[in-house]
């Protein structure tokens, strides 16, 4: 959900399942999200946007440990006036752009909760809320340390997806920024000795000053040619790495001597602690989600789709394509940098062994494949490519089939099955998954579409 | 400052075989960016499938050499006209995305495909030009041990001038064949020419393909401007499966020459030469094809000369090494950056 789309000024018939639906699927987490941190979420935002709060409430399910009950009446008219959606991804023809800057975002409000919401959503936003739950409790040490680095990995992924879905800029190397935050977090960490929540925001910090370095070509490189320049830049990054041993490791790596531990109260059996780090990781990836929901629909945001879906347009009315590529490119650097940071508490070691090229390949593939331009693209990106990679692992498994199991033997490489899964979706659903959950068909166009090369 | 200039000529040959290499690749590249302006980035893994062709049909099978090698390009030939009919088709050319990932996916599958069928070690292949005929005069000679490895190098006058893996004695290598002529002072490898005659004659096809035939017609018609093409009667369609097939020969030819040089073949033999195609592609412009091979040849020269000879020896610095993928990509940025057309490419006049 995201914000994608363009505030419409005017309710459509049609659309109206869209927001309704998606209000909805906030308000079924917003209980918990009012009980943990409704203070510094809530009040979050007296901001510019109405919608605010709402992103709020998808922090929520993030924190929840607990089954959302009672605050879920309570939460609902407030998450339900607010515009979050997994909307379309992006309509910009469908709406003029560069009216787009102007917010028209309150018209509709109001409407929204007498909408119906789509099974669909409702099925994964609880499916989702459950697995959050359920998987930290049924999960080994080992496990819940895996599923929290697939949530971490959503950041990068919406990185991705800011710089492409919403800056309209093919990046094929956001693996560089996730390295370059680990490394900066785990150099604050160990080596300027740092408190935790400093260094991640320092490793993030640091990745997005990388990142607006790397938007600096990108104000004159456009289109297909920007996705060979971040090619490039995502293959030289390994070998680069190497060199420069006091920040990356070297070859050998760096550990990284600072643990994340619980308080005592919190237990101190090694599952607490990966609880607590769950715990913690979710709490940021909720935030982070929510801070960009926020950017992306507030002026830097608008004047970023501006920009993809026509620049000069963009630029007659004021806006600042310098200031915008480069932020853009900013805020999704520093997004896959604490994606980065956060993987150091679960992992107290990083290499650039960790970051080879394809990485970066797949983290661009999983945004699109989710759906760009929209922020719950890039958790359903996360969360089929987990599926499909569990399911290729159990059927390559299975053994005693002949030449069918030969077959079902490469499923067990991930990168075959995601490879496979990249081609078969991009036929069924070229608007990425999210497509699934909005009704509306046909009209997005997509971003690099626009470029003129 | 060590201003060697003795063995700078052996860098230059060096670099120009190498760049012939990323000239092939980049042609593959350019052919099918000149159809339908799309990057493929497939192309690399496609040519190291060719390669392993090449490996199965002459190691595993022992089919001559040649034979192979026109075999593998003939099936790469196929494979690339299906891939584009299968794949790329279905998709509006004007839209980028979904053909990115078409090609991204590809690259996965295809890696983890050949991973899967041949591991990821590195499989020695026959090498068409690793010992001059015999009746080429005053080669050197290479050796090998008993064991069969390469150990010896040694010169007409039969001094041993290099042991490549400790094995020292000269009687324990028998002769091979010549590997390499002495031109001023340096080693011009038989592998170097043989590169050098492949690219030729692969260019001198191309040049006969689009020149002469009415297929090489109807691509040049595409891709100059593929409604208009349309509009007088050219499948284009058609056409652009026969581009997809063009450039996997192109690529399979590119692997298979470069792949003894790499010690053989392996899944992941193709990833660094396509930044350098890439480079080269960038810097000869997209979608010009003489382009291609003129900006592999100097990104080899860049690559040989400025950074492995200035770098490592006359500054001494043995971390220049390193910096030969950093400078391929500082060239594709700084081209895109400054001449995005490249070279020789058509310039874009953008009308707002």
């Amino acid at each position: 959900m995201s914000g994608d789309d363009w505030p419409t000024p005017m309710p459509r018939p049609g659309d109206d399942d869209d927001a309704g639906a998606e209000a909805s699927v906030f308000a079924v987490f917003a209980p918990p999200e009012t009980e943990i941190h409704g203070a510094p979420a809530g009040a979050g935002d007296p901001g510019p946007e109405p919608e605010a709060d709402e992103p709020a409430a998808t922090a929520t399910p993030r924190d929840a440990d607990d089954p959302v009950e009672t605050g879920a009446r309570g939460a609902q008219p407030a998450a339900a006036g607010l515009s979050v959606r997994s909307g379309p991804p992006v309509t910009p023809t469908a709406n003029p752009p560069v009216g787009g800057v102007v917010d028209a975002g309150g018209a509709d409000r109001g409407v929204r909760h007498r909408r119906r919401i789509s099974p669909l959503r409702w099925a994964s936003a609880a499916l989702l809320g459950v697995w959050l739950v359920a998987m930290p409790l049924t999960s080994s040490v080992t496990e819940l340390r895996q599923n929290t680095q697939i949530i971490v990995m959503v950041l990068a992924v919406l990185g991705v997806n800011v710089a492409t879905g919403y800056g309209g800029m093919i990046s094929l190397g956001h693996g560089v920024f996730v390295a370059v935050g680990a490394f900066a977090a785990a150099y604050a960490l160990d080596d300027l000795a740092l408190p935790w929540a400093v260094s991640i925001l320092a490793g993030a910090a640091f990745a997005g000053l990388v990142g607006a370095l790397v938007g600096l070509p990108a104000l004159r490189i456009k289109g297909i040619h920007l996705a060979l320049v971040t090619l490039g830049l995502a293959i030289v990054f390994q070998p680069l790495a190497k060199r420069v041993p006091a920040f990356s490791g070297g070859v050998s790596g760096r550990a990284v001597g600072a643990e994340l531990v619980p308080p005592s109260w919190f237990g101190t059996t090694r599952w607490a602690e990966g609880l607590y780090r769950y715990l913690i990781c979710l709490a940021v990836v909720g935030l982070a989600m929510w801070v960009t929901y926020n950017v992306i629909n507030s002026r830097p945001g608008r004047a970023m789709r501006a920009v993809r879906d026509n620049d000069t347009a963009a630029a007659v009315h004021g806006v600042n394509l310098v200031a915008s590529r480069v932020n853009t490119f900013a805020v999704s650097a520093s997004l896959a940098g604490l994606a980065g940071a956060l993987g150091i508490i679960l992992v107290p070691f990083t290499s650039q062994e960790s970051f080879p090229f394809q990485e970066s390949l797949v983290l661009y593939a999983t945004a699109v494949l989710g759906g760009l331009g929209s922020l719950w693209g890039s958790v359903l990106g996360v969360a089929i490519r987990e599926v499909f990679s569990r399911i290729g692992e159990l059927l390559g498994g299975v053994s005693g089939l002949g030449p069918l199991g030969e077959f079902l033997r490469l499923l067990d490489e991930e990168q075959f099955v995601f490879g496979m899964l990249l081609v078969a979706l991009t036929f069924v659903f070229p608007r990425g998954l999210i497509g699934l959950f909005n009704r509306r068909r046909g009209l997005p166009v997509s971003p690099s579409s626009q470029d003129r090369t | 400052m060590n201003w060697n200039f003795e063995i700078l000529p052996d860098f230059i040959f060096n670099g120009l075989r190498d760049g012939a290499v990323y000239g092939t690749v980049a042609l593959a590249l350019v052919l099918i960016f000149k159809a339908t302006t799309l990057i493929n980035f497939a192309t690399g893994e496609l040519a190291m499938l060719g390669a392993f062709f090449v490996y199965v049909l002459n190691v595993e099978q022992g089919w001559w050499l040649w034979l192979s090698i026109a075999v593998a390009m003939a099936v790469s030939a196929v494979i690339g006209a299906v891939v584009e009919r299968a794949l790329v088709r279905p998709f509006d050319p004007d839209d980028h995305l979904p053909v990115v990932l078409i090609t991204l996916g590809l690259f996965l599958i295809i890696n983890a495909v050949a991973g899967d069928i041949w591991n990821y070690q590195v499989r020695r292949v026959n090498d068409p030009f690793g010992h001059f005929p015999s009746w080429v005069p005053n080669g050197s000679e290479l050796k090998t041990s008993s064991d069969g490895t390469i150990a010896c190098l040694k010169n007409a006058d039969g001094d041993l001038i290099e042991v490549a893996r400790g094995t020292a004695d000269a009687d324990m290598c028998e002769m091979v064949g010549r590997t390499f002529f002495e031109v001023i002072g340096a080693r011009l490898h038989y592998r170097t020419i043989g590169t050098w005659i492949g690219l030729a004659l692969a260019l001198i096809a191309l040049a006969i393909i689009l020149g002469k035939t009415k297929a090489g017609l109807a691509f040049r018609a595409v891709s100059s401007n593929a409604e208009s093409a349309r509009l007088v009667g050219v499948n284009t369609g058609r056409t652009l499966g026969f581009g997809w097939a063009l450039a996997s020969v192109f690529g399979t030819l590119g692997a298979a020459l470069v792949s003894p040089a790499l010690g053989g073949v392996n899944p992941n033999m193709m990833l660094t030469i396509l930044i350098y195609a890439l480079a080269a592609a960038a810097l000869g412009g997209l979608d010009s094809l003489g382009g291609a091979v003129i900006g592999g040849l100097v990104v080899g020269l860049i690559k040989s000369v400025l950074v492995s000879w200035f770098g490592v020896v006359v500054l001494g610095q043995a971390y220049f090494s390193i910096l030969q993928l950093a400078m391929a990509f500082l060239l594709i940025l700084i081209v895109l950056l400054f001449r995005p057309a490249g070279l020789f490419g058509t310039r874009r006049i953008e009308r707002v």
